[in-house]
């Protein structure tokens, strides 16, 4: 199977000092041989150092490793450049490395490479790609838990009890004539309450998971040129976001991971709220909106030089409708003038919109506020991040969602009188759908759990 | 000096239940077909429980039956009692039982075969199969005869190398006394054939005479009769047949302390036996060992025959010395002067490994051998026969360039068994249970026809007659469950007074009487005074419409998994794909895949240690080469 090469940025574009480009498949080596020049040679599992070059200008003193086939994470030829740090120095040898004929990977490839050759498991290789990505120090403990098997065990002990009462059911008909005691109704019940209750709470955990996992997905709203962008780029630290003068320049949703403390966002600058004959502009608005539907948290910006206009109310009164968190930003405080700016209070008060910050981007006012503002609406800082399982595996969510469902439909077909026989399938669908998590099949475990615990047969 | 019985199409080794099917089913299909035993007198034999049916055993019955098979037919010539078990639970799990006859049911079989066109029984033990270039070309007999033939089917149940062991003693023996198939096992060998070895056990057989019944509970037989073969749905005579009676009795603490005390004599646990026997068919020893807690076993004490005092005592099959066995059993009530008339006895033999099978249930490279029954590591009576005339038909398709006879597992308990031997393999002799069905709601005994009756036809096993009368019955149930569905019962006072006696609510609209069906507590016999425009159906007629309506949701919601099912047993793996090129695959994956050479993704992900991530690698292979 021939495959691509593949390359990437191995480690978040932020402000770290070091940046790894990771190179794999089999041109990995000769891609690498054509922009690298060093006076050692360059060996399996070593490190050594020289200079990245394009032509003859150098871009950056870099540490290269090779790792060869098999013996690699993806099982390819991996070629790595540990480079000095800095968005834009990493983003040129990166455009290089593709130049001399690597693509650009997609997310999770070199994981998914790695799992496709054979080095590790699929609960593995997702487990391993949470922990990639994360973020944060709490992003990373939940990953490290979950590596360590604990959505096995405590699905397993779900799903336990579950078998065992299948099991009684199961020898009920299939041995009709032995002198088991039938499985009473409301011992049925009182179990499926137990697990749904059980499941359901592990279910709760799922909002904070994905907010660990994925970050909080913002949008940052507002009319044309009351500084969107700005913000963005201030809380990026990074020029992303097309920044101009001219109302309605910036056209798409652009994203932005930002890490503040112990929460990551995922900020949606979108294009101005306004209406608009622009057929470009108009799509750019058309997805903001439609974004919001996706959003945890929206900030929404007002100029305070213009004052609050009637779509501002508009808007601002649909998003809170939605129940949507919500953080309003009087941008543009260093030329606030009183009365406009007392006006807008009083609207914003007389909507009950409470979390207001005042803010001067130009004068770096207010940032701070705003940062401390959304950790406050999203961290939990007495949640036990290290213990408790969290999901953050939508696959996980779905199936724990269904047997959540089986099982109330189960207790259901109970109470309105149906034989045991037919509440059993239910009840063994809710097992299949835990096992599907951990991989196990039910039938098998229910066969073995007969012969177990129960003395039957000639 | 070299002769020969002449050329056959089909031969089949032995004649059990499985033998029988393959031959009949053979014969009928136009083949001509050789049946060898090494015992005529035990033909169609039941060395263990004289009973039929019995739970998901019972559904493979009626399939076999809807199929053309024999043994129905001649279940309901020869009970003695007959039972619809679970009938306090939904009707996918109602199974049908029958207490038989042993030595009219071996007569009635016997007479079956005799009787067929296109069929020879012989007695004669086959010591060798004749293989040329990878396809089988005949068989020889002991004494020396050369049989040919085209396809051969091995049921040889638990006759290859069959050895007795009972306490300290153990010999070379068949069950119930007959000569074991001993130079067989070496020719299957010779041929390439794995083999393994199980064990599996029996009670003793007891004169009734020396029984004190009065000390046991007296099991009855059903008022209402059903047969088991859907020719006799209108059959009178056997609706009114006079039933016999079995007896419940139990084990005891003393009885426990005998075997407890008893246990470094018994063959399993001094390591004499190295067969691997069954979990859900357990010596008595067994019983008391794992499940040292309970106080008691139950017992059922079953009759062999009408004009025999042997009985059968259910539930403790044992391997301990006959003395042991004697002092063992006279502890339960009625039995304290009982005289064992056959001990019981653990039987040890060679079996194949079923993985090496097709669905087709012929052997893996070896073009033209069958195997079924027993022989591939399964249990019971009705296991056997299932296997038999699926092997039968195939025998006779291969020889006619048909594509093989499969059942799927949404289709009948004949795939799911076959299909669990086949892709999952079996390390103990496989018993078939309801549970082992994803599908158990829409493969039901009572619609064991409905399935099954049109491939029967098309297939060639159903007459033309019989064939007829089926789709006049299927007409009336769709005819019935139309009318249902379209009577509308009106809330008047007189309804609504009949609703409350039986436990309903009362109605306030008008309701459709499939809808009122659908109340647990009401049924279409109960509802007969509401239902005044209802016209004098068959029963069979009625249970068929009543359960369709009323498990119409539950139905639907397996029609559907049963879509989900077959997407996956519709994605065909290609015989030439190598799993072993397939890098993401696990070592075992890529080893057992390699091995048994799946047909398609869902059959695949059945066999053991293929995991789910390995499916997964396996869907991403098939779409990346586009197959």
């Amino acid at each position: 199977m021939s495959t691509q090469t593949i390359a990437a940025i191995g480690t978040a574009l932020s402000n770290s000092g070091i940046s790894i480009i990771r190179i794999s498949g089999e041109q990995s080596l000769h891609i690498i041989q054509k922009i690298f020049v060093s006076k050692a040679k360059l060996e399996p599992n070593k490190i050594i150092y020289g200079k990245i070059v394009d032509d003859e200008k150098v871009l950056d003193h870099v540490l290269v490793s090779y790792f060869k086939a098999p013996h690699s994470y993806t099982g390819e030829d991996i070629c790595e450049i540990n480079c000095h740090g800095g968005n834009e120095i990493t983003k040129e040898i990166l455009e290089l490395v593709l130049v001399s004929g690597a693509r650009l990977a997609e997310a999770g490839e070199f994981s998914k490479r790695a799992f496709l050759n054979g080095k590790m498991d699929l609960s593995q290789a997702e487990a391993v790609i949470h922990l990639i990505n994360a973020k944060t120090r709490t992003e990373s403990r939940v990953a490290l838990n979950q590596l360590e098997g604990n959505i096995s065990k405590k699905i397993r002990e779900l799903r336990e009890d579950l078998i065992e009462l299948l099991a009684h059911i199961e020898v009920s008909v299939d041995y009709p004539e032995y002198d088991y005691e039938e499985v009473e109704n409301s011992y049925v019940i009182h179990l499926i309450d137990e697990k749904v209750n059980k499941i359901n709470s592990i279910l709760s955990t799922y909002d904070q998971g994905r907010i660990i996992q994925n970050g909080i997905n913002v949008a940052i709203l507002g009319m044309p040129n009351v500084g969107k962008s700005s913000l963005l780029n201030k809380l990026a630290n990074y020029d992303k976001a097309i920044v101009t003068d001219i109302p309605g320049t910036t056209r798409d949703i652009i994203e932005e991971r930002v890490s503040i403390g112990d929460v990551v966002l995922n900020i949606a600058d979108t294009a101005g709220i306004r209406d608009t004959e622009d057929v470009i502009e108009r799509i750019g608005v058309e997805k903001s909106l439609q974004k919001m539907e996706e959003v945890d948290l929206i900030i929404y910006m007002i100029n305070v030089e213009e004052g609050i206009q009637k779509e501002d109310l508009e808007l601002l009164s649909k998003i809170k409708n939605k129940g949507i968190k919500l953080i309003v930003v009087l941008n543009k405080m260093d030329k606030m003038e009183k009365s406009i700016f007392y006006t807008i209070l009083e609207e914003l008060k007389a909507n009950e919109f409470e979390s207001v910050i005042e803010m001067s981007i130009q004068n770096e006012l207010g940032i701070e506020e705003l940062k401390n503002e959304i950790q406050k609406l999203f961290y939990q800082s007495d949640f036990d991040y290290e213990h408790e399982l969290i999901i953050t595996n939508t696959r996980h969510k779905d199936l724990l969602k269904k047997a959540i469902e089986s099982l109330t439909i189960a207790k259901n077909e109970l109470l309105q009188g149906q034989p045991i026989d037919i509440v059993g399938i239910y009840l063994k669908n809710a097992g299949n759908f835990l096992g599907e998590i951990i991989g196990a099949n039910v039938s098998q475990d229910v066969m073995d759990k007969i012969f177990e615990k129960f003395c039957v047969g000639k | 000096m070299e002769y020969s019985l002449g050329n056959y199409d089909v031969i089949v080794i032995g004649a059990g239940h499985a033998g029988c099917e393959a031959g009949l089913a053979s014969a009928r299909l136009g083949k001509k077909t050789a049946v060898f035993v090494i015992n005529l007198d035990t033909l169609a034999n039941m060395p263990c429980n004289p009973s039929i049916g019995g739970t998901s055993k019972g559904h493979l019955v009626r399939e076999i039956d809807a199929l053309g098979g024999e043994m129905a037919k001649v279940a309901d010539k020869t009970f003695l009692q007959s039972k619809m078990l679970n009938m306090s639970k939904g009707p996918a799990v109602h199974s049908l039982r029958v207490q038989s006859d042993r030595r009219m049911y071996h007569i009635e079989m016997k007479r079956t075969l005799e009787n067929q066109e296109n069929l020879d029984v012989y007695q004669a033990e086959i010591v060798k199969i004749l293989v040329e270039d990878g396809k089988v070309i005949g068989v020889k007999t002991k004494i020396g005869a050369t049989v040919y033939g085209k396809c051969i089917v091995v049921a040889t149940g638990t006759y290859l190398k069959g050895k007795i062991i009972i306490g300290e003693v153990s010999y070379e023996s068949g069950p119930d006394g007959v000569f074991p198939a001993n130079d067989l096992s070496q020719s299957l060998l010779d041929i390439g054939v794995e083999l393994r070895r199980f064990k599996t056990g029996t009670p003793a057989r007891i004169n009734v005479n020396t029984m004190d019944l009065k000390k046991m509970e007296e099991q009855f037989g059903d008022e209402k009769i059903v047969p088991f073969s859907f020719e006799n749905e209108l059959n009178e005579e056997i609706k009114h047949k006079k039933q016999i009676s079995c007896y419940l009795t139990y084990t005891n603490q003393e009885t426990h302390k005998i075997i407890m005390d008893n246990l470094d004599r018994s063959p399993i646990y001094s390591g004499k036996i190295h067969g691997i026997g069954p979990r859900y068919c357990p010596s008595i020893e067994d019983k008391v060992v794992r499940f040292h807690d309970k106080e008691r076993h139950q017992l059922f004490i079953e009759p062999l025959g009408e004009k025999t005092n042997e009985m059968y005592i259910q539930g403790m099959s044992s391997s301990l010395p006959e003395e042991v066995q004697i002092k063992m059993y006279r502890t339960i009530p009625g039995l304290e002067n009982a005289k064992l008339m056959r001990p019981a006895y653990a039987i040890e033999y060679d079996c194949i490994d079923s993985t090496n099978l097709k669905l087709s249930l012929e052997y893996k490279g070896i073009e033209g051998l069958f195997f079924a029954g027993q022989v591939n590591g399964s249990s019971g009576y009705e296991e056997a026969a299932a296997q038999g005339i699926m092997a039968g038909i195939n025998a006779s398709r291969k020889i006619d360039h048909l594509e093989p006879f499969v059942l799927d597992r949404s289709e009948a308990y004949i795939g799911v068994l076959i299909d669990d031997l086949v892709t999952k393999g079996t390390n103990e002799p496989y018993r078939m249970m309801t549970s082992r069905s994803e599908y158990r709601l829409t493969l039901r005994q009572d619609n064991a026809d409905i399935r099954l009756t049109e491939k029967g036809h098309e297939i060639g096993l159903i007459s033309e007659e019989r064939y007829q009368r089926f789709l006049e019955k299927k007409h009336s149930i769709e005819k019935e469950i139309e009318r249902l569905r379209n009577t509308v019962i009106k809330p008047t006072q007189e309804v609504n007074e009949v609703l409350t006696k039986l436990g309903s609510s009362p109605l306030s609209t008008g309701v459709k009487l499939s809808e009122l069906l659908k109340r647990s507590e009401l049924t279409y016999l109960n509802l007969e005074k509401i239902d005044k425009k209802r016209t004098s159906l068959p029963d069979s007629v009625i249970e068929e419409a009543e359960t369709e309506l009323k498990y119409e949701g539950y139905i639907k919601l397996q029609l559907e998994q049963i879509h989900e099912f077959k997407k996956l047993e519709n994605r065909k793996l290609s015989p030439d794909i190598d799993f072993e090129q397939i890098k993401g695959l696990s070592l075992e994956a890529r080893q057992k895949l390699n091995k048994q050479k799946p047909l398609s993704v869902g059959q695949a992900s059945r066999i053991s240690g293929v995991s789910p991530a390995d499916i997964s690698v396996l869907l991403i292979y098939l779409s990346q080469n586009n197959m």
